[in-house]
């Protein structure tokens, strides 16, 4: 299968996760993007060395992922385009911020640590605080869109009033991104089919490529918005409709109980320092 | 004169000035009629499908649908009595699910959820594909989708039907199927192809252009029968009617 015809599929899995009836794909998505939003920015404003708090903030996505049954690996795979980008944002960290902050018992001496301690400097553990922000605040996004689909995070931010035209281009974007990689995937195997043995795209074929990549896809794109617009489409969402009701087993109490919990969590583990409390007990 | 009819008069239209597309066309459509439009490739046969939706702005003449002359404001109301089907069903399938995107059009409307279930039930039973209902789209084969498309529409209890070359890409079963379907449809319905024997099984009525112009209007036992006519525009005789003929 082709790298593009992988990326429909996969966009398509994630539309089908997240049209599950499940609990979680049930609750309002206004809650879900509230949690979302709010747990990123405790995530993001946790100080750089409280890398085990950071660490415990790790709670969240993982009772999604099991709740939701979402699958893991399929998150994983996710976390290989931001992750290097991450790592490359933090690189010099170790290289500039060389303060000792602790020690790590190795538990035996060596020539170079004779009393067995192994000093690790800010730039090491702001590294891997920053590393570990990354791979949350993704998860944390990634969970979001796996549980809700991308109409009822519209009907959401329309609901608190995000303008009509920025939600449309979200909506429509979403869209068109399969269109676009139907006509990306024609377009090359056309080309493959009269190239053999070549490697790629050659590059003076880029030019025409892309210029009729775009005319396709526009015209593409037009008939998909006139065949809205003749079924009604008014570029707005009801954002009057009711949530709870027959359809929706889950109930207005049942999210807003859910939201109170983890937005609670959320806080105090931001605020009280949990993983030296449990890990005092220990020692 | 019926509440459903289409009245079109000295429509020319063009994308860039000095290519006119459509010239001077005058037709009368009435309820019950089916109508096929016939005409070799780029005589403007879609062109003119386009218009009466209103996709196509600024052309010259006048376009009124049951009395509603076409203009920018009108142009939800029309779009509520007339179901149009694009070619490619692709570009008109963009939800998840065949539920979904059947009950957009019933939603958009504003009807009561109880309401859009029984359109999408109804439209789906039509088209007699109701175990489709929760299938994602992107799962659909050809014929499906094509039938979907319809059951789009249809769910809007349209007044009247445009298609856009609807037997492309169906195999004879699904093709067949669909022949049965717009026969059943009773109201006014306007097809577009070159499929001849499709127009042949599901219109009584032909409208035959070429350059942009109607060049012959008339029954479509007469004007598909005439193979002089048919040949001086770019046409052939429906296979069924050779056959016969041998």
């Amino acid at each position: 299968m082709s790298k593009i015809n992988k990326a429909i599929l996969n966009i398509e899995n994630l539309r089908q996760t997240a049209q599950k009836d499940q609990w979680v794909n049930r609750i309002h998505p206004l809650v879900k993007l509230f949690l979302t939003i709010f747990y990123i920015a405790i995530v993001v404003s946790m100080n750089k060395y409280h890398l085990l708090g950071t660490l415990v903030l790790a709670i969240y996505p993982v009772f999604i992922f099991i709740v939701g049954e979402v699958s893991f690996k399929d998150a994983l795979r996710r976390l290989r385009i931001v992750l290097p980008l991450v790592c490359i944002v933090g690189i010099l960290n170790p290289f500039f911020d060389r303060t000792i902050v602790t020690y790590v018992n190795l538990g035996f001496a060596t020539s170079k640590y004779p009393d067995g301690m192994l000093a690790v400097s800010g730039g090491f553990v702001s590294f891997f605080s920053l590393m570990i922000k990354g791979v949350l605040t993704v998860f944390a996004s990634y969970l979001l869109i796996a549980t809700t689909t991308i109409e009822d995070i519209c009907y959401s931010l329309r609901k608190i009033h995000v303008p009509k035209v920025i939600v449309t281009q979200v909506l429509l974007i979403y869209r068109y991104i399969t269109l676009l990689l139907s006509e990306v995937n024609k377009i090359t195997q056309a080309y493959e089919l009269r190239a053999p043995g070549q490697k790629g795209v050659a590059f003076k074929a880029w030019g025409s490529l892309v210029g009729r990549l775009l005319l396709r896809s526009m015209d593409r794109a037009d008939e998909v918005y006139e065949s809205m617009c003749l079924r009604g489409f008014k570029g707005d969402f009801d954002i009057t409709r009711q949530w709870y009701g027959e359809s929706n087993k889950n109930t207005f109490i049942g999210d807003l109980s859910f939201a109170i919990i983890w937005t609670g969590l959320i806080l105090v583990l931001k605020l009280v320092p949990v993983s030296y409390i449990i890990g005092s007990l220990f020692i | 004169m019926s509440h459903i009819h289409i009245d079109v008069e000295n429509v020319n239209f063009s994308y860039l000035k000095d290519k006119p597309i459509l010239k001077d066309i005058t037709f009368q459509a009435k309820e019950n009629d089916s109508i096929g439009i016939i005409g070799a490739n780029g005589v403007g046969k879609s062109t003119l499908l386009k218009l009466l939706v209103g996709l196509n702005a600024d052309f010259s003449g006048s376009i009124r649908v049951e009395e509603i002359p076409l203009e920018r404001k009108t142009l939800s109301k029309i779009r509520e009595k007339i179901g149009y089907v694009f070619q490619d069903s692709d570009n008109q399938l963009f939800m998840t699910t065949v539920y979904q995107d059947v009950a957009f059009g019933p939603e958009n409307y504003g009807l009561p959820k109880d309401e859009v279930e029984k359109r999408v039930e109804d439209a789906l039973n039509k088209v007699k594909i109701p175990y489709l209902i929760d299938k994602p789209v992107y799962q659909l084969s050809g014929g499906e989708k094509k039938l979907v498309a319809i059951a789009t529409i249809l769910s809007m209890n349209p007044d009247i039907i445009l298609m856009d070359e609807p037997s492309v890409s169906l195999d004879p079963k699904n093709r067949r199927n669909l022949i049965n379907i717009l026969n059943e449809f009773d109201h006014l319905k306007i097809i577009s192809s070159h499929d001849l024997d499709f127009i042949w099984d599901t219109t009584s009525r032909v409208i035959l252009m070429s350059e942009g112009r109607i060049v012959a209007d008339g029954p479509t036992e007469e004007i598909l029968r005439d193979e002089a006519l048919l040949d001086r525009y770019g046409l052939e005789k429906p296979l069924s009617l050779t056959e016969r003929n041998n």
